[in-house]
């Protein structure tokens, strides 16, 4: 950790425009060589957007990027590969190929090289192989099918063949995500080895742990800008709250005071004990009364969503016991929960939620078809009158009810996707990341009449950016690596005592 | 959540606006593509008929027609497999293998007719059963899991009759078999409902039905989902495993539905009498995609491709042209409609 030598890399003053959206605001950032920079920040906080800049994958729309001084402007990522930047993906398996062996993806390589002859031996492949492996000591035999490894020897396998490149800027991205904390541990060994022999190495990663442990110095992103930068040692607490920014405690979406307000005396509608959200982690309680929202937030990776997901039968129940309105709920997939009084909508839209093609009417009709028909032959009535009921109660904009979904915004789209449950009347509505990829105007829609319609039922909203569960939530549960850290009234959240609970400072 | 001063945008909004100049012309394409095949399939009829006039006589049109629905009927059926994202290329094996069954159960064992339709529907249903067995619970990809199907019964319907074929009168352990083809069961391939050949009359009201049930039921609207996207129906509530066998027991009972009519027609079981079936029936439904716009497996689509098919055929033979030609047509023929159907779709990658 040189101080006074050239940065490996720098990039001045660099914004990234997706059409009317601001990826990236005025970054500015350097590493020199030998050093680890760690990059954190919450979703759509810019950082995939960094990395594309960084490894050429996208263009800046202004700024610019030096490179051991050079000034660069890479047209693609082979450019960025030649200038040595070596970008390791969140995906282990996208730099794998299987049905080869280990060998033949050490040497991957050599394939595209030229010079390297029509002909190869295994003879001459082992040893190529084994050059390459020494550099992160990676010990599979190589002539083993490449899924016969775990997932952290795979990974080594793509760390060791961006390592015999001689990179002179590493990007990991997400390394971890799928590794054992032992698995991560070694790899962690492995980076602190290649910052040691002079690689500059940026690292992003969601586990405050490991920045902690590894990081020279963090860079905290927040709405495409830096927003504040820490060295070593890290406050994780402090970390965080740079994530989170200030909650706007503007008070209720409407503005008209009318917050879900739980309804205390009667009977919670889902009352779920002894729930864990993976194997070995601490079981916890929730309750959910009639009328009130519930917000669920964490960081990602959290639990959130492992969550959520039982509770409709998505997934398993890990552990412990559900009761709908006092009766044993156990629903053994998402049809069982729907025909109970449970409704969920899922994080990822366009995977989970949108049918290609199909009309604005058929996605606010598919959760209800039995409903619709009449001996099984669906009524047109009936559905185009539960799509425009939709329609006006959210204020959906679009070319109409016939029009192919996509022909929507994103934000009338999850609209449409989430207000469709409305008209089953559900007992339990579960939105999970409802306002991702939702603009501002539709997230107000969305919330209010949510907050309008919560009478009797309970919602709960679960979210990484705490700052759209404070505006809809009366109470809001963090989650921390899996467990319950705390829970918080909406109207005591601030940035700091979330962060505190998120960051897991305060066990 | 980046702030997002934005007023309709969003990468999921509609594809770009093209300038007007260009729209005419795309718009003609557009047509050319949804209309094309029935014109054409419309076109080929007073050409046929101008270079052989005996083409267009009513005798040869119920000859045309009779082709038709057998191989309609089965491709009603691998169209509803479809639909889900499946495909039940066992199809010609379960027509092949029920064609058997129905004639050993009345020739060999001289059960009635009534029985033979029985015992047919239900050989239709346990090759549901493997294909559902397969696909659904052992989780093999569809395409491949009825090809072994496929194997299975083409194979299966050899060993039940011991590779030979199976007609009145053949001997059967030293002895002339006890059995023959009931003129019941033989009304079904050569009767006429109001002067209509019976399997005509069958294959239009099974086409009705199908088209019924995929566009106007909540089961056929889950079925589409299923096949759009898999995973938002399930969490939409439907319960896909359960569609997907629906779907496969529906092709299975269509294709032993076509065997029964065939059986009926041939009065013998011939060894290999559904092998052609197959490449008829998944052309139909394939060509199916490009008719109107549909892109997706659709009743009346299925319905223009038998005919296309049945219609090309029947022309060609009137032609002389050789039979070996018309595996090779009817091949140009499902590659330019699939062509057709493919080229249209646009690259969208939505968020």
């Amino acid at each position: 950790m040189t101080e006074a030598a050239e940065p490996v890399v720098s990039v001045s003053g660099v914004s990234k425009r997706y059409g009317a959206t601001w990826a990236l605001r005025e970054v500015t950032l350097e590493i020199g060589p030998g050093e680890i920079v760690g990059l954190i920040g919450t979703n759509g906080a810019g950082k995939s957007t960094l990395i594309k800049v960084l490894s050429g994958a996208a263009q800046p729309t202004s700024g610019t990027m030096r490179l051991d001084g050079r000034a660069v402007r890479h047209a693609g990522p082979l450019d960025a590969l030649a200038a040595g930047v070596q970008t390791v993906h969140q995906n282990i398996d996208d730099g794998v190929v299987f049905g080869t062996t280990v060998a033949e993806n050490l040497t991957l390589d050599s394939l595209s090289r030229k010079g390297a002859g029509w002909f190869t031996t295994r003879a001459r492949t082992n040893a190529e192989a084994r050059e390459v492996a020494a550099a992160v000591r990676l010990d599979a035999p190589l002539d083993a099918p490449v899924e016969t490894l775990s997932a952290s020897d795979r990974q080594r396998i793509v760390i060791a063949r961006a390592v015999s490149r001689r990179p002179r800027l590493l990007i990991l991205d997400e390394p971890t995500s799928t590794l054992s904390s032992v698995e991560a541990g070694l790899l962690l060994d492995i980076v602190k080895e290649m910052a040691a022999a002079g690689v500059a190495v940026l690292y992003v990663s969601h586990r405050l742990a490991e920045i902690e442990d590894l990081c020279h110095r963090v860079v905290v992103l927040r709405d495409g800008r830096v927003r504040r930068t820490f060295t070593a040692p890290v406050d994780r607490t402090a970390v965080v709250e740079a994530m989170l920014g200030d909650l706007a405690h503007a008070g209720p979406v409407d503005g008209a005071g009318s917050r879900a307000v739980a309804d205390q005396a009667a009977a919670p509608v889902l009352v779920a004990a002894g729930v864990r959200t993976r194997p070995g982690g601490e079981p916890f309680d929730v309750e959910v009364r009639p009328g009130e929202i519930l917000g669920v937030v964490g960081l990602v990776g959290s639990g959130k969503t492992e969550l959520l997901e039982q509770f409709y039968g998505a997934r398993p129940l890990q552990s412990g016991g559900l009761l709908l309105d006092g009766l044993p709920y156990r629903p053994r997939d998402p049809h069982a929960a729907v025909k109970a009084g449970v409704a969920f909508a899922a994080e990822e839209r366009s995977a989970q939620a949108i049918v290609p093609g199909w009309s604005v009417r058929a996605h606010v009709t598919l959760p209800r078809l039995r409903q619709h028909s009449r001996s099984g032959l669906l009524s047109r009535r009936s559905e185009y009158g539960s799509a425009a009921a939709v329609i006006e109660r959210f204020g959906v904009r679009g070319p109409g009810v016939d029009a192919p979904i996509e022909t929507l915004s994103g934000g009338n789209q999850q609209k449409v996707v989430v207000g469709r449950w409305l008209e089953a009347s559900p007992r339990l509505l579960i939105l999970d990341e409802p306002f991702r990829g939702v603009d501002v105007g539709a997230r107000a829609d969305i919330g209010r009449t949510l907050a309008e319609h919560s009478a009797g039922m309970g919602v709960i909203v679960a979210s990484s950016d705490p700052q759209e569960v404070v505006e809809l939530a009366g109470r809001i549960l963090v989650l921390h690596e899996g467990n319950l850290a705390g829970e918080i009234r909406a109207g005591d959240a601030t940035a700091g005592r979330l962060a505190t609970l998120m960051s897991g400072a305060a066990a | 959540m980046t702030a997002q001063e934005t007023s309709m945008p969003s990468p999921s909004a509609g594809p770009q606006e093209a300038p007007v100049a260009a729209r005419v012309p795309e718009r003609v394409v557009a047509a050319a593509r949804r209309f094309g095949l029935v014109v054409l399939l419309i076109a080929l009829l007073p050409v046929f008929a101008a270079l052989n006039p005996a083409f267009a006589t009513y005798g040869n049109s119920m000859i045309v027609l009779q082709s038709v629905a057998v191989v309609g009927v089965v491709a009603l059926g691998v169209t509803v497999s479809m639909t889900t994202g499946g495909f039940d290329l066992s199809a010609g094996a379960c027509v092949g293998f029920v064609v058997m069954v129905t004639a050993l159960t009345m020739v060999r064992f001289n059960l009635t007719g009534g029985t033979a339709i029985a015992v047919g529907l239900a050989a239709g249903l346990v090759v549901a059963a493997v294909n559902v067995l397969l696909t659904v619970v052992a989780k093999v990809p569809d395409l491949v899991a009825t090809l072994g199907t496929m194997f299975l019964f083409q194979g299966l319907a050899l060993i039940v009759t011991s590779g030979q074929s199976v007609s009145a009168g053949m001997t059967v352990a030293g002895a002339p078999a006890p059995g023959r083809y009931t003129e019941g069961f033989v009304w079904l391939g050569g009767g006429t409902v109001a002067s209509v050949p019976v399997p005509v009359v069958v294959f239009a009201v099974l086409a009705a039905a199908v088209y019924v049930f995929l566009n106007h039921t909540r089961w056929g609207r889950a079925l589409y989902a299923i096949g759009g996207n898999a995973e938002a129906a399930r969490l939409a509530g439907v319960r896909v495993a359960r569609y997907r066998a629906l779907a496969y027991a529906i092709s299975g009972l269509c294709a032993a539905l076509g065997g029964i009519l065939l059986s009926a027609r041939l009065g013998r079981g011939d060894v290999g009498a559904g092998d052609p079936y197959l490449l008829q029936s998944v052309a139909a439904a394939l060509i199916g995609f490009a008719v109107l716009g549909a892109n997706r497996p659709n009743a009346l689509g299925t319905v223009v491709g038998a005919l296309f098919i049945g219609v090309l055929i029947n022309g060609l033979t009137m032609l002389n042209a050789p039979y070996y030609t018309q595996t090779f047509v009817q091949g140009a023929l499902l590659v330019g409609a699939l062509v057709l159907s493919y080229t249209g779709r646009r690259e969208r990658s939505d968020r």
